[in-house]
């Protein structure tokens, strides 16, 4: 039992590339079980990441759809060359799952050096210790500074004075469109992107024209068990009527219950089962699109790469403005340095270093979908070459972000409380007005718990 | 697997005492007719979901996309497994959990016998107030502790190191239980000839008693070696390490596929059950005496 | 100390065994051991219990008063708040309620269906292997392996199950995502993955039986159904309760499988307690909150043995 074991191939989620290293991850291991044969249960305080002595950094993210395969590229670009790094890069399940795992292993003190925030998180774990605040000047001396990034993003980056997240984009919730069947469908302006909507009865008719010419069905969505998609689409659309959305710790939440139930009720009306499914989970929205059942899907854009390969000739255009004002539900992907009780000074130097490097990759990134939160990528040319990303570009401009609360945000219990009466509506289990009684009450009940990070 | 599981034998025959009475059905043609065909379709409806798995990890992922009720829809590959296999997850959970397990199963059952042999035969004092706590103790759900245990694990600081998953697994009053009552059941004679002639405690238990209980201790040890191989909220609680994951708590937890891809989900989730599925054809008899011995606490 | 009373006769509420074993009353003495002996033996064992068990009880009764949190930040004590706020917390209860409720659907199932394989396979048909491997070998499947199968049969698009229901002209149901639906599929996945477990069990139980009634029973001329009513199942009786109350214990544990599948969805319907304490302590910090929420919950497991043990001793 206390030989080493054989060391299995490979132990990183992606497809091997080079310059990753997992040995390190193995080592965590072994030092482990050795501490433990050796001198029982109480010696496996020696961390195991200290112990094993590697360099690579550890990275976590949630990334698993396309744009999974470009952080795969980004890690490979900034692992080249003499000074490239040596990245272990861990994929978790996207959401509660991945923020939980992450402030357990923050508290546990053993976390990765670097890992993906949404900045709509913040909020729920730089107050409590789970984060450690970096170093801007040692990010200047890596070339990135706070002039780098627009002031309302790095507004968002802040906490009791210190920064706690690098924002490497901002990521709207869009539609994507087939060119084909949407020019079939009179849907195009003149310069063949998506017309503008402008009020609910477009969209419907927009559906319908989609559904008569694919024959199948028109707008996809998946919402089905999915925790985020529905509160996406009310958020967008909930912003477009004007009203307002806040939530007060100790509650109650500031939502105007008449425009919640005017957008669940649109909602209703647009997946009503016939013209545009009603029942689909996410992962049948995709496939019903890449099979050409349907003539439009509502996704995050970042699930561009993977439509992109499928041959379909996409379009794209920022989530369509139906209501009295624009506005596109969005969040950012930020690096975030998760909490370690002793932390190594040359791994953090490294850590800095990585991400600096990271956000200076985001042209890479742009084409995942994402709109790079690096203000010089965006002066580049390329980047303006990328099509269809130019479409939504706008998207930026008319963000909307969930508002800042230790519970809220991208992957939060907040957002799948608001989700399932959300699905239950949309499933014509329920009605729009008890849908959106139920979205105040679980909001208000959130709101009620003491915070356990304050 | 239980394709091929249909065509291997077992290596032998279970004994004649598996097969039932003949007389329970009576001798009408009619009714054996009956159970049989009700055993097929309960048989059938137990495997489908098994052998759609293993149609559906043998396709592409595009043909497994497309509706329709035929199990294959378009040619063989391997493809999904070559990818789960080169990515090596499934390959390392493997083996943390042949390790977390294997070293739980060694822990307790060592821990365990040791503690039933001391409650058997001990005449220590407080011997029958400890021993009624752990009976008592049989009682606590191991999953109401999980809060309390990982506030532990965080003031040791092991959260994310092996001996946080295995050491809350190996406390197991029922098998501390159903070793002594067998324990209990073996004559003293052998055990008194060997005091006399002056052997230790610990040499008895060795050389007499352990012998003796080896199918109990059997039985044990494949039941806790089962329950830690699938145990899923502990280790899924304290392991954010993708690399000491186990492989329920790997699979559930970390996503290495962009984009979910069922011929993949399918293949990884057929080498996650091939492992036990391989013991089970192997040890098949032993497994299942174990179950039923264990199952109900030895009674 | 030198005279030791027969073992096994622990008081105190036990598991079933306990009173068996008390009975049988196998009385030996302690004869040649020196006093204190025995105890070198339970001692691994008492450190592991204590660290492992009889700590974290305590610990976890000590942090329910406390305002406990992941974050890294002090404690502070606060009495039975967490407790009054469990009490009021309609979470709490419905998924107390949807715990029972799994619990009922589940194991109804899990038993019967265990029994009626049982009888069938022991009727004696070729291939005992065969069935039994087929009932058998899903309880060996670690969970994300079942959820992971059933991901995929319970698909709504493309998923076995919507195709089949399809082709009769039924469906498509939401089997994950209708609330009315959701915890049937999550039983119905439950059932096909442990029931092999029970029909062993019961397997084992018929095996065990004395042929010498039914053999007689067959020699007067009864039929296979009334040997079956009046002989077989009646001989069952003790078998069965201990299957049920295992059973029950065990369904009332349950998270596995909706964490991984459902993640307690659609709008919280298949939330079992255990997710809820998971959810609370872990991925909202709140550990103190958790733990109080996990005493509740023993107190239900408590109050259903007491309830068990005291049908089976009537049953005695």
């Amino acid at each position: 039992m206390t030989s080493p074991p054989p060391v299995p191939e490979t132990a990183v989620p992606s497809p091997p590339a080079p310059g990753l290293s997992r040995r390190r991850l193995l080592g965590h291991g072994m030092a482990a079980a050795g501490a433990l044969l050796a001198a029982g249960p109480l010696s496996g305080c020696a961390s195991p990441a200290s112990a094993s002595g590697a360099s690579a950094l550890s990275v976590w993210d949630l990334f698993q759809g396309g744009d999974g395969m470009l952080m795969d590229d980004m890690i490979r670009a900034v692992s080249s060359g003499t000074d490239g790094f040596e990245v272990d890069r861990t994929i978790l399940d996207w959401g509660p799952s991945y923020y939980t795992k992450l402030a357990m292993s923050a508290a546990g003190g053993r976390a990765s050096d670097v890992a993906v925030l949404h900045l709509s998180r913040l909020a729920g774990y730089a107050p409590g210790g789970l984060l450690d605040p970096f170093d801007l000047d040692l990010l200047a001396e890596f070339g990135v500074t706070r002039r780098d990034f627009t002031p309302a993003v790095w507004a968002r980056t802040r906490h009791a004075g210190a920064v706690y997240a690098i924002p490497l984009d901002v990521h709207p919730f869009i539609v994507f469109y087939d060119k084909e069947a949407a020019d079939k469908a009179g849907l195009l302006d003149s310069s063949g992107e998506l017309a503008a909507m402008g009020s609910p009865e477009a969209l419907l008719d927009a559906g319908k024209a989609l559904a008569d010419v694919t024959g199948a069905s028109g707008i996809l969505f998946g919402h089905v068990t999915d925790t985020a998609q529905s509160w996406r689409q009310f958020a967008a659309l909930y912003a477009q009527t004007g009203a307002a959305l806040t939530l007060p710790d100790g509650g109650p939440a500031e939502i105007d219950i008449d425009a919640a139930v005017r957008v669940v009720t649109f909602m209703q009306r647009l997946f009503d089962g016939t013209t545009n499914p009603r029942n689909l989970d996410y992962n049948g929205a995709m496939a019903g699109f890449l099979g050409g059942r349907g003539g439009m899907v509502m996704l995050g854009e970042w699930e561009l790469p993977t439509l992109k390969k499928s041959g379909i000739p996409l379009g794209a255009a920022p989530f369509p403005q139906v209501f009295d004002k624009p506005a596109v539900y969005t969040d950012s992907h930020s690096f975030v340095l998760p909490h370690q009780h002793d932390p190594d000074p040359a791994r953090r130097r490294e850590a800095h270093r990585y991400v600096a490097a990271m956000v200076k990759q985001s042209l890479t990134w742009a084409k995942a979908g994402h709109i790079p939160a690096y203000q010089p990528v965006l002066a580049e040319p390329e980047y303006a070459a990328l099509d269809p990303q130019s479409s939504y570009a706008g998207a930026a401009e008319v963000a909307v972000l969930d508002p800042p609360n230790w519970f809220a945000g991208a992957g939060s219990d907040f957002q799948n409380r608001m989700c399932q009466p959300l699905q239950s509506a949309l499933l014509g289990n329920t009605s729009a007005e008890k849908a959106v009684r139920q979205m105040v009450r679980e909001a208000d009940a959130l709101l009620r718990r003491p915070n356990p990070v304050a | 697997m239980s394709a091929t599981a249909t065509t291997v034998r077992p290596r032998r025959r279970p004994p004649r005492a598996a097969t039932g009475s003949p007389m329970l059905l009576g001798h009408g043609r009619l009714s054996r007719v009956l159970a049989g065909t009700a055993l097929a379709v309960l048989a059938a409806v137990w495997l489908l979901p098994l052998l759609w798995a293993i149609a559906t990890s043998v396709q592409s992922e595009q043909d497994v996309a497309s509706p329709g009720l035929s199990p294959f829809k378009g040619p063989l590959t391997a493809e999904a497994f070559r990818r789960i296999l080169d990515r090596g997850n499934v390959t390392l959970w493997a083996f943390n959990s042949f390790l977390i397990a294997g070293l739980v199963t060694l822990i307790t059952v060592t821990v365990s016998a040791l503690a039933a042999y001391g409650f058997s035969r001990g005449t220590f004092r407080g011997r029958r107030a400890l021993l009624a706590v752990t009976v008592a103790a049989i009682m606590v759900p191991p999953q109401l502790l999980v809060v309390p245990l990982f506030e532990q694990m965080l003031l040791f600081n092991l959260v994310d190191t092996y001996a946080a998953v295995i050491l809350p697994q190996v406390v197991a009053p029922m098998m501390v239980f159903i070793l002594k009552r067998f324990f209990d059941g073996i004559p003293r004679e052998l055990e008194d000839a060997a005091r006399l002639d002056g052997a230790s405690e610990f040499r008895v238990f060795r050389s007499i008693v352990l012998p003796l209980s080896r199918p109990i201790v059997a039985a044990v040890a494949i039941f806790v070696f089962i329950g830690a191989w699938n145990n899923f909220m502990w280790p899924f609680i304290v392991t954010n390490d993708p690399d000491l994951m186990t492989l329920p708590v790997g699979l559930a937890t970390v996503k290495d596929a962009f984009g979910i891809q069922y011929a993949q989900s399918m293949a990884s989730a057929l080498l996650a059950a091939l492992p036990l599925i391989v013991v089970f054809l192997l040890f098949q008899r032993r497994i299942v005496d174990s179950v039923a011995t264990t199952g109900l606490g030895g009674s | 100390m030198t005279t030791i009373a027969p073992l096994g006769t622990g008081r105190q509420a036990g598991p079933p065994g306990t009173r068996a074993d008390g009975r049988r009353r196998t009385g030996h003495r302690g004869t040649r051991s020196t006093p204190g002996s025995g105890l070198l033996f339970v001692l691994p064992f008492l450190l592991v219990f204590a660290l492992f068990m009889a700590w974290p009880l305590a610990q976890g009764l000590w942090m329910s008063l406390t305002d406990s949190s992941l974050a890294l930040r002090d404690t502070a004590f606060v009495g039975f708040a967490n407790y009054a706020e469990a009490f009021s917390d309609p979470d709490v209860w419905s998924s107390l309620g949807n715990t029972v409720f799994f619990t009922v659907v589940s194991s109804v199932p899990l038993v019967l269906i265990a029994l009626v394989m049982a009888l069938l396979v022991h009727s004696g048909l070729a291939g005992q292997w065969a069935w039994r491997l087929a009932f058998f070998a899903p309880y060996l499947l670690p969970v994300t392996v079942v959820t992971l199968i059933w991901t995929w049969l319970y698909q709504p698009d493309i998923g076995l199950a919507n195709q089949l229901l399809g082709s009769f002209g039924v469906g498509p149901v939401g089997w994950l995502s209708d609330e009315s639906v959701a915890m049937w599929s999550i039983a119905a996945l439950t059932v096909w993955w442990t029931v092999g477990f029970n029909f062993l069990l019961y397997l084992a139980a018929l095996q065990s039986l004395p042929s010498t009634y039914d053999e007689a029973a067959a020699l007067d001329g009864a039929g296979a159904w009334r040997r079956l009513w009046s002989i077989t199942l009646p001989q069952l009786r003790r078998t069965t309760f201990l299957v049920a109350m295992l059973q029950v214990l065990a369904s009332l544990k349950v998270f596995d499988q909706i964490y991984i599948l459902t993640k307690g969805g659609p709008n919280g319907s298949t939330r079992p307690v255990l997710e809820y304490v998971y959810d609370v302590g872990f991925t909202g910090y709140r550990l103190g909150y958790a733990s109080a929420v996990s005493y509740l919950f023993f107190a239900l497991v408590i109050v259903v043995s007491l309830v068990q043990l005291r049908l089976f001793r009537q049953e005695d």
